[in-house]
């Protein structure tokens, strides 16, 4: 069997990271305390080279790839055909296209970061694998087009999550991963019912299901028309599904287990589970839900609406009353991801691209919040909003860091976020005409929770040089950050600019691929079912 | 008529086998340098049996190590007679399929890791000394415990080969007699083996228990055969199933019949409402034995379900069987209750015993999805299929479990949670392993728990999703119209999700509690073997080419079951 790229990038960091924990059990004692040391270095050796080659992936060195004439339905650098358990038709089949690739190397960008931020973590020598094996994972979901292996690497980024959380967590650390675990592995377990009736509607395909008939192969799922007859049932597998993503996501009002999670999470596991997992449900979402049944997508666009909504206004209007900082910036996740569904709510090829492009903005900005959530953590050994002020004073970089990161999240132009936000309420209003007015305001909340913990904690001390240091330091003398959080907030901090000034790198493909998957997809959909639109007659004849 | 040289004794080769390890464990302890004088000489003629035993037959090991031989041996040739695809008949009342074969090697296997664990967790002390005129009261007795405990290790052993031939008899008989007479050779000496947990009180009131709960449930057992017989005539499955297939009307012999064999066997998988004596009879018996009723034993009572209810009164294709709406039920209520009991156990045998409770649910659900009639052959062996790999691979990581509280036991802390607490800092090998066990328990991909719960939830899915209207338009109307299996599938999806709290809180004391006891566990290099080609396997068996010759095997079974 020939390894294709993909595989090597999804089976490389899990099988290393578990002989890196694996072998100081099985080398003499001597020999296993030298690998500990240099343990952490193997690791970030290894992330390094996953990064350089999604990086040339990216360019083209690897594959040869034209990213931007990726269209819907078309997948790249794809494996040969090899079946895992062909009796029951599942096969490793890989590959990806405009709408995992940024994921993929986002999460190949974010991992040496968290390593970097969480340099010194104790028992690093566990820690360091750890999160090379949720790489591994983390990847296998976006790149499998098997909906057996999604589902297993689904499922096998709850364990080294649930551990990080478990093992580095804060002090009610097992209140938090357990409620991590259950909540999102009982809502998968309804995905799983989903999954299991469309696969009992697969027609044969050779050499594939020589027991049961049927196969797993999600690209043949969306090639087969009307893949499950009864209107009745797609719809209801289409609830099942829903249950799963947006969990994930997490989407109000199945949000509650990310505030416990994230406050709790060692600061890469936070930067982790922020910038790639969530965006496992709204990557899975338009994958199979959207993507498989677009009919009951268009039905149930009320739904989304709502749900998008909920999640935007709550989200932002619960972090106006947080006092502890990482919470804030988990709810303000929750409102962020409001913004996926809306965006994939408009039916409009803008707003799905700007749904994408979000999950990508998202995915950088976010880790830099909680790394300078992490970063207050440890230097000043609280999170409460209120307890210190004026910190600028005392670590310059560390306010520079949280100005441009808060800066970035609340939408700031030539920021990446901007760019995603806009296209998502340019397309609202091409769809749903005055409503956007809801959405855009609530980005006014966003600005007031933001401003006011950014100006509390850093700004207004009494005392030009002096701030007030909060009572957990005991007296000891304020520290700033350290270098290698420094450079890997420093690092974020690039991105968010660059990707916000020049959008195109990723947003050309993304656009394509949504223009070719509304042509594709959603027009054909959009002809068959009633298209729901507001009634919004009223307030153009107040307007007038 | 036939005669015992018509009996193709090759097909019951493993059976054999046991038989042979039995005899040779009786005589050889008893080895010894006894003579006969021959009347009216002075030459005496050696008879080897009595007298004096000779040194080398003297270790009190020998049992148990003719017991892992027997066993071993057993295993293979089944294995080798599963590679042939040796069938065949015997007399009339066995018959030798590759189902019975399959389920030869799990009983054998289960058997074989009793007998490693109790290796190393009765052990007997070599050469005891023996009481002596001056030895105080208490020294004395403490010297006369040690020898029964050495004298006990034959009776133990013993029974432990009665239980396998027992189940693999009848896991290969088709006439309900024998089935029965098999059923309680092995029930009667697993009653016994609940008992001999001689270290603490509870264990004889947990073999009292379960002894009176399961004869009760044996005898309404009995009594519902005698209705089947009063109905039939015959006790032969094939008779019963022309009679059955060609009766009208239910009749109410042969209805009630059916039925009150089910309690018995119901009490053997631990079923809901039969299941109470099942958490007082774990928690009672020693690890390995509690292992042994979880797995073997209880695949021993899924085996005489599935022939009573998938052979004799298998529903025909869009009928649906007269037990369905019952079997639904009860596997309903099994499962919930099971979870919900687990979750406040604080005994972790108590908690895998309500676990497998809870497990027995999940296959009862999918037998009713047979008994519902809506599937064709075809999805019917999917079923099967899926509950013959689940009663395999349960061998693996529920075994496995109760292996690594076997390690515990050694320091007498497993009824409460206390021995778990810290075992990643004590013994990271053995913790992981543990780990692995529970989440393979909770169904979590891409571990072998993983791949039967898909399967079993699978096959009710693809019998049942179909039921639907087509025409439906709404999910309600969609909901209406299906099939109440289908809500089986979603049951046992809501269940896993609850039995997840005590899956991980298990997974919570190994991580982070103190130890209480501080120092690595016990040696048991055997024990530790097993326990991590456990925990290996339970990987392997979850996705890849070995999981894949798994099902194939399972498939095969259960074509020749049906």
């Amino acid at each position: 069997m020939n390894l294709d790229i993909l595989t090597i990038l999804t089976l490389v960091p899990i099988i290393t990271g578990l002989m890196l924990i694996i072998l100081p059990q099985l080398l003499p004692k001597e020999m296993a305390t030298n690998l500990k040391i240099i343990t952490r270095n193997i690791s970030m050796g290894i992330a390094l080279a996953m990064f350089a080659i999604a990086t040339m992936m990216f360019i083209g060195t690897i594959g040869n790839v034209e990213w931007t004439d990726i269209l819907h339905g078309e997948y790249v650098l794809k494996n040969e055909q090899f079946s895992l358990i062909s009796s029951i038709g599942v096969q490793w089949k890989v590959g990806a296209d405009a709408l995992s690739f940024p994921m993929i190397w986002l999460t190949s960008l974010l991992i040496p970061i968290s390593m970097l931020v969480e340099w010194d973590a104790k028992r690093g020598h566990i820690f360091h694998p750890l999160i090379l094996i949720m790489e591994g994972a983390l990847l296998g979901v976006f790149v499998s087009l098997d909906l057996f292996i999604f589902y297993v690497f689904w499922e096998l980024t709850l364990i080294p999550m649930f551990l990080l959380i478990l093992l580095w967590g804060g002090e009610d650390r097992k209140y938090a991963a357990m409620k991590f675990f259950i909540y999102t592995f009982t809502a998968s377990v309804f995905m799983l019912i989903g999954i299991l009736v469309m696969y009992f509607h697969t027609t044969p395909i050779p050499g594939l299901g020589s027991m049961t008939g049927h196969h797993f192969d999600l690209v043949q799922m969306s090639l087969q028309d009307n893949l499950i007859p009864s209107e009745g049932l797609r719809h209801f597998v289409w609830i099942l599904l829903l249950i799963g993503f947006a969990t994930k996501m997490p989407s109000v009002p199945v949000h509650t287990w990310l505030p416990d999670a994230h406050v709790q999470a060692p600061t890469a596991g936070s930067m982790l589970l922020a910038g790639v997992m969530l965006k496992m449900g709204a990557y899975g979402f338009l994958r199979i839900a959207v993507t498989i049944f677009p009919e009951s997508t268009i039905i149930f666009i009320p739904l989304l609406i709502f749900l998008g909504m909920a999640s935007l206004v709550y989200g932002a209007w619960v972090c106006m009353g947080q006092t502890n900082l990482k919470r804030m910036v988990a709810y303000s996740s929750v409102s962020h991801m409001g913004l996926i569904f809306l965006g994939i709510a408009t039916m409009q090829p803008l707003g799905i691209a700007g749904a994408l492009f979000m999950m990508f903005a998202h995915g950088v900005i976010s880790p830099l919040l909680f790394a300078v959530a992490g970063a207050f953590k440890h230097h000043y050994h609280t999170l409460e909003i209120g307890s210190m002020r004026g910190i600028a004073h005392h670590s310059p970089y560390l306010s520079g860091h949280m100005m441009l990161g808060w800066m970035a999240s609340l939408g700031l132009p030539l920021m990446a976020g901007f760019v995603a936000e806009v296209a998502i309420l340019i397309a609202f209003w091409m769809s749903f005409g005055w409503l956007v007015m809801l959405p855009a305001l609530t980005l006014i909340i966003t600005a007031t929770y933001y401003l006011t913990s950014m100006q509390r904690t850093i700004f207004e001390s009494n005392d030009p040089n002096q701030g007030i240091l909060p009572d957990t330091l005991h007296g000891e003398n304020p520290r700033d950050v350290t270098w290698h959080e420094n450079t890997g907030m420093f690092i974020l901090g690039i991105f968010t600019i660059i990707f916000g000034i020049f959008p195109f790198i990723f947003w050309d493909m993304m656009s394509v691929w949504s223009t070719q998957f509304m042509t594709d997809i959603m027009i054909d959909a959009m002809e068959n079912v009633n298209v729901w639109s507001p009634s919004m007659d009223w307030i153009s004849e107040v307007f007038k | 008529m036939n005669s015992l040289s018509d009996i193709s004794l090759e097909l019951l080769i493993p059976e054999s086998i046991m038989i042979i390890g039995i005899l040779t464990m009786i005589l050889i302890p008893n080895l010894g340098d006894a003579k006969i004088r021959i009347p009216l000489t002075n030459t005496s003629v050696p008879v080897f049996i009595g007298g004096t035993r000779f040194t080398q037959v003297n270790n009190p090991f020998i049992p148990s190590i003719v017991a892992i031989i027997t066993f071993t041996l057993s295993f293979f040739m089944s294995l080798i007679m599963l590679q042939g695809a040796k069938n065949g008949e015997i007399g009339q009342i066995m018959e030798v399929n590759q189902f019975t074969t399959l389920f030869s090697l799990i009983f054998t296997s289960a058997l074989l890791m009793t007998s490693i664990a109790t290796f190393y967790r009765m052990p007997p002390k070599q050469n005891p000394e023996i009481p002596q005129d001056k030895d105080t009261e208490s020294s004395a007795s403490a010297k006369i415990r040690i020898l029964m405990n050495n004298r006990r290790q034959v009776d133990f052993y013993i029974l432990l080969l009665m239980v396998g031939l027992g189940m693999c008899l009848m896991s290969k008989s088709t006439h309900l007699f024998l089935l029965f007479v098999c059923l309680e050779l092995a029930s009667l000496s697993s009653y016994v083996l609940v008992g001999f947990y001689k270290e603490s009180d509870i264990g004889g009131e947990a073999g009292t228990k379960y002894f009176i709960v399961g004869s009760v449930a044996s005898a309404i057992g009995i009594y519902g055969m005698s209705l089947l017989y009063l109905w039939n005539g015959n006790l032969q499955i094939d008779s019963l199933t022309s009679s059955w297939s060609t009766m009208e009307n239910l009749d109410p012999f042969a209805g009630i019949g059916v039925g009150l064999m089910l309690v018995a066997f119901g009490f053997k998988v631990g079923a809901a409402p039969f299941h109470l004596a099942t958490p007082d009879a774990y928690s009672g018996a020693s690890s390995p034995i509690a292992g042994l009723l979880a797995t073997a034993s209880k695949a021993m009572g899924f085996v005489a379900i599935m022939k009573i209810l998938l052979i004799i009164t298998s529903p025909e294709e869009g009928v649906e069987a007269y037990w369905f709406i019952a079997i639904a039920l009860i596997s309903v209520i099994t499962m919930t209750w099971g979870n919900f009991a687990a979750l406040t156990s604080v005994n972790p045998k108590r908690m895998l015993a309500y676990s497998s409770v809870a497990h027995a649910g999940y296959m009862l659900a999918a037998i009713a999805a047979i008994g519902s009639g809506l599937g064709d052959y075809n999805s019917n062996v999917l079923i099967i299929t899926a509950l013959i790999f689940h009663l395999t691979i349960l061998v693996l990581f529920k075994f496995g479990a109760f292996l690594v509280l076997t390690l515990l036991e050694n320091e007498g802390l497993t009824h409460n949670m206390d021995g778990l607490k810290g075992l990643t800092r004590r013994d990271p090998v053995i913790a992981i392993s543990m780990f692995i066990f529970m989440l393979s328990l909770a169904g979590i991909p891409p571990l072998s728990g993983f791949l039967s719960k898909l399967l079993m939830i699978n096959g009710i899915v693809n019998v049942s999703a179909g039921t639907g209207s087509v025409s439906s338009a709404t999910v309600l109307t969609w909901m209406t119209s299906v099939n109440v299996v289908f809500w089986l599938a979603l049951s046992i999806v809501i269940n896993s999700a609850i039995s997840l709290f005590y899956y991980l809180r298990v997974g919570l004391l190994m991580f982070f509690e103190e130890p209480v006891v501080e120092g690595p566990l016990a040696k048991s290099i055997y024990l530790r073997i097993t326990i991590i080609a456990c925990a290996i396997f339970t990987l392997l068996l979850g996705i890849g080419p070995l999981s894949e010759s798994l099902l194939e095997i399972a498939n095969e079974a259960a074509q020749s079951l049906l």
